[in-house]
């Protein structure tokens, strides 16, 4: 069960580099589209749209397994010195902070959706209603947030931590 | 209280949460919330800037080039790019007097040129470098130290993901920011070959020795390299040169990048996994501090306080060198503790309005880009400055029966010379900007 639940966000993740690579190539193709329009061909009509949608998507699909997996950037200086006996409630503090954080995120996201939805904007070239991208990165976001309600669990004891995923925090980049 | 007092205040509680371990992005998105909050007194506007902020940060465009340039730095360490480099170098340099070592600086800047992360640098060509230092009898503490110094040469040499995040809060232009970088990038791998040149001179029992590569092997070894150099031209080249965008770029050298792992033979199922995982969580981790620091940002700029402070520099009659001086200190210092990123991103909406508005003698997009380039490489300090240098960490795992000490002392010469460095590019800036002319 722990473990399946790692595994989950990690094939989210695996989403979030799919629509990546995907962005990539409409980049790769559009820039060719460009050079070669000479000869009939033109770059992908509105790149840079489909290129913003797909990049908050994919960091929306990223964030669950980047706060499951520990991999936010921390400063470990004081941790140390910190007494032993406040650091789990330290950690669980710090969870909940994330998952309340998080939940925040997503209700505006999801009134921003609403509020879209109704005023009815869209994007330059595409004509993309602007909710849809909005829409779908709270889906992902809704998604996400059984993670950040997990690893809350874990810290304030309630549900195992799977071995192979108990690490310190560490980050950078 | 009154607003700019709140947003002093907002300091030290920041820092207090960050040093109780809490994400650094998550820290400055809270006490970034709860100070918009007070401002306002009522939760309205706030809620209502809430609505569009994750999203609104997430798709800004340029800041797609972020993870792309990730992906490629990963696909890259996988399509064993970093032995090709490696060889290639050793093959010209390894036979020196601290050739090896030197050989490792050049691979790294080689790496760095398609890798726009220091620690994705200092892990790959750790790993191939290291145990190769070690087999020609360098001393443990001098290899590590020089290694986790070359992995700088990942941000330093462009592409760079800090420079892209400077570029997009000081609304430079990327292109001209990857120009100007090029050069002091080069220069700080000369110096960093001039260290090892002089430890080898002074301290010989620190180096080991190889034996000379004939040219035929110089020859093999550089053919494997040439993909490496067709990308960084096509990447950073068609990026100045205006044929694509920044994000374009990236696009392409990840692409590029990925192909040429996969003709390699790098792309198994492992080596595939460990690169979604370290893509996902790095672009992650980055975003989550963008996220912050934006919230962050807007609640100092609605107190007030970066305008006050540069108005408040600007009539103290401190010279324009004297502000410049305490501010690079100020990144050396608090490098030593903090991650280079959430630095930028937190520190650059103060201080840059403070350094714009001060007489260099050059004009104020001059100053833009110079600063840039400074800040650049006094935040890559950081990730090689005791105690808490990444680069150290890194390296320093690859190797646990070298004792930490040594490789502190190890890297001691090598943050000398971008002391030094950091001083010249102070007193000359066209070493940074001449490219910019063109």
């Amino acid at each position: 069960m722990e473990l399946s639940i790692y595994n989950f966000y990690r094939r989210m993740a695996m989403v979030g580099i799919v629509l990546l690579v995907g962005i990539a190539l409409i980049s790769v193709i559009s820039i060719t589209g460009r050079a070669l329009i000479g000869i009939g061909l033109k770059p992908v009509p509105g790149d840079f749209e489909l290129v913003e949608i797909g990049s908050a998507l994919a960091v929306f699909c990223f964030l669950p397994w980047t706060h499951l997996s520990r991999s936010h950037a921390v400063v470990d200086i004081m941790w140390t010195a910190l007494p032993q006996r406040i650091k789990p409630a330290l950690i669980a503090l710090t969870d909940l902070l994330m998952l309340l954080v998080w939940m925040l995120l997503i209700w505006r996201m999801g009134v921003a959706t609403l509020d879209y939805y109704e005023n009815g904007e869209t994007s330059f070239i595409l004509l993309l209603p602007v909710w849809y991208g909005y829409a779908l990165a709270m889906c992902a976001g809704v998604v996400g947030l059984f993670a950040y309600l997990w690893k809350a669990l874990e810290s304030f004891g309630l549900v195992a931590i799977p071995p192979e995923h108990d690490v310190d925090p560490v980050g950078g980049h | 209280m009154d607003d700019l007092t709140l947003a002093l205040w907002s300091l030290p509680v920041l820092l207090l949460l960050i040093f109780l371990r809490v994400p650094i992005g998550l820290a400055m998105l809270s006490v970034g919330l709860v100070g918009s909050a007070l401002i306002f007194g009522d939760m309205m506007p706030l809620l209502q800037q809430i609505k569009t902020l994750a999203y609104g940060q997430f798709s800004i465009h340029s800041l797609t080039i972020i993870p792309l340039f990730m992906l490629m730095g990963q696909l890259a360490a996988i399509g064993g790019i970093s032995q090709a480099l490696f060889r290639a170098a050793e093959a010209f340099m390894g036979h020196r007097k601290g050739g090896l070592a030197m050989a490792s600086i050049g691979a790294c800047a080689g790496f760095g040129s398609i890798c726009g992360s220091s620690l994705a640098t200092a892990a790959t060509m750790g790993q191939v470098a290291l145990p190769e230092l070690r087999r020609a009898g360098y001393a443990g503490g001098f290899a590590t130290g020089a290694l986790a110094a070359g992995g700088t040469l990942g941000i330093l040499i462009p592409p760079s993901v800090i420079l892209v995040i400077y570029a997009i809060l000081t609304e430079q232009n990327i292109a001209t920011m990857f120009a100007a970088a090029f050069v002091p990038g080069i220069f700080a791998a000369l110096s960093y070959m001039f260290v090892i040149n002089m430890v080898a001179r002074f301290k010989p029992h620190l180096v080991g020795t190889v034996e000379r590569a004939s040219w035929s092997e110089r020859w093999h070894a550089s053919l494997a390299v040439w993909p490496v150099i067709v990308i960084f031209v096509t990447v950073v080249g068609g990026i100045y040169t205006g044929l694509f965008t920044p994000t374009e770029g990236a696009a392409v050298g990840a692409i590029a990048t990925g192909i040429l792992a996969y003709a390699r033979g790098g792309l198994t199922r492992k080596s595939f996994n460990t690169t979604i995982n370290a893509t996902a969580a790095g672009t992650g981790m980055i975003f989550m501090i963008v996220l912050g620091a934006a919230a962050y940002n807007n609640f100092l700029a609605l107190s007030g306080l970066p305008q006050e402070l540069a108005m408040w520099v600007g009539d103290q009659g401190y010279t324009a060198f004297g502000v410049l001086a305490a501010i690079l200190l100020f990144y050396i210092v608090f490098g030593c503790v903090m991650d280079s990123l959430s630095m930028i991103l937190l520190t650059i909406p103060i201080f840059y309005p403070m350094v714009i508005g001060l007489d260099f003698g050059l004009s104020p997009e001059q100053v833009g880009v110079w600063f840039g380039i400074l800040v650049l490489i006094v935040v890559e300090m950081g990730l090689i400055t005791p105690p808490v240098g990444m680069n150290l960490f890194v390296i320093q795992s690859m190797a646990p029966d070298i004792p930490i000490k040594q490789t502190y002392l190890g890297v001691l010469p090598f943050v000398l010379m971008d002391l030094v460095r950091v001083l010249v590019l102070v007193a000359f800036p066209a070493i940074t900007l001449f490219v910019t002319y063109f």
